[in-house]
């Protein structure tokens, strides 16, 4: 069976571009609006518990010493947590963002 | 009649086992545990036995869970990061099988418990400490000093360094929140099947509504039980990318 060159490389050119089309398809499911919400909130309420936490086992640990600060270290690391959890958000919106803005890239 | 919704959450213990005034009792948590880790080893092994040119339904799934776990570890860490495709796509396959056999009625959700996600999640920041320390050595603290003016950075160290230790709790209470909830939703719309069923005359008509949301809520599980893998997957493949490249994506 003879194989003509011409259709040898049209037929490379159609696996090419099939190859491309997967590899678009295979980046993952875009996230729904109800995955987006879940993770920003998460991450907000974590920083803000794991701030306060923190506050509340440095005065734990100080008062075992004799120093009562209580509650002086869990209202700032509250507020440190508090920001810390927008500092979360604005990464994880930033990281959608780049996400996105990839995905548009790839299929224009 | 049983009709609390959390009822499906209790750990029960299958084999009473006690070590050392320890509780090591084998419970159903156990048991869907080795389930799951039994059944992913031999799919895995078993659907690419053949080894097929032209693969078969099993071949081609597990073909395509491997495509798609090395394909999003190299889009969000790169080539290097490929080293840990074996953490990565364990975990995944752990967290997807788990989630979906959970889904099997009268099974037990492993992943809705807050001890398996805070485990999983502490392991992926341990690999991630560790990894960042071995490759930059005491460089890896560089990740919490963002380009500040010094006085700033005063405040700014403890704020990062809480937004990092953030990293094991969001991970673990988004994937058993998720898997928690989906649960308890589907139990409540059951407990409400079985309430207007009994309740007799035109009543017992209507409890097909809820029945039919149940099939909905069903699918939609389904999707949540796939997503909160690749979440759990592609975080992972995140906070990694950071530990191996510090400041450099940004």
């Amino acid at each position: 069976m003879a194989q003509n060159p011409d259709e040898l490389r049209k037929l490379g050119q159609r696996l090419d571009e099939a190859q491309k089309r997967h590899a678009v398809r295979d980046t993952g499911p875009p996230p729904t609006q109800l995955g987006i919400a879940g993770r920003f909130s998460t991450e907000l309420v974590a920083a803000v518990v794991v701030g306060g936490g923190l506050g509340w086992g440095i005065d734990w640990l100080l008062g075992h010493f004799g120093y009562h600060t209580k509650p002086v270290f869990m209202l700032v690391f509250f507020v440190l947590g508090a920001a810390a959890g927008i500092r979360n958000v604005v990464r994880a919106a930033s990281e959608l963002n780049a996400a996105m803005a990839a995905e548009d890239d790839k299929e224009n | 009649m049983e009709l609390n919704p959390m009822e499906q959450f209790t750990v029960k213990p299958l084999v009473p086992l006690h070590l050392a005034g320890y509780d090591v009792s084998f419970t159903n948590q156990s048991l869907l545990m080795v389930t799951v880790v039994a059944a992913a080893a031999a799919f895995l092994t078993f659907a690419v036995k053949p080894g097929r040119l032209v693969p078969t339904r099993g071949q081609s799934m597990a073909e395509a869970s491997y495509e798609f776990v090395a394909n999003m570890i190299h889009s969000s860490t790169g080539e290097d990061g490929l080293k840990f495709f074996p953490f990565v796509f364990s975990l995944f396959m752990f967290v997807l099988l788990a989630n979906f056999f959970g889904m099997v009625p009268w099974s037990f959700t492993i992943t809705s418990q807050i001890a398996v996600t805070f485990a999983l999640a502490c392991l992926v920041v341990l690999t991630v400490i560790v990894v960042g320390f071995a490759k930059h050595g005491i460089g890896f603290l560089k990740l919490f000093v963002p380009h500040a003016p010094a006085p700033l950075l005063l405040l700014l160290v403890p704020i990062e360094v809480i937004s990092f230790l953030t990293r094991p709790i969001s991970l673990s209470v988004r994937l058993f929140a998720n898997m928690l909830a989906g649960h308890t939703m589907l139990a409540v719309f059951g407990g409400f099947v079985v309430a207007l069923g009994a309740a007799g005359g035109a009543l017992s008509l209507l409890s097909i509504a809820p029945m039919l949301l149940i099939v909905a809520i069903m699918l939609l599980e389904l999707l949540v039980a796939f997503l909160q893998a690749y979440v759990f997957a592609i975080l992972t493949c995140i906070y990694l990318n950071e530990a191996l490249h510090l400041h450099d994506a940004h």
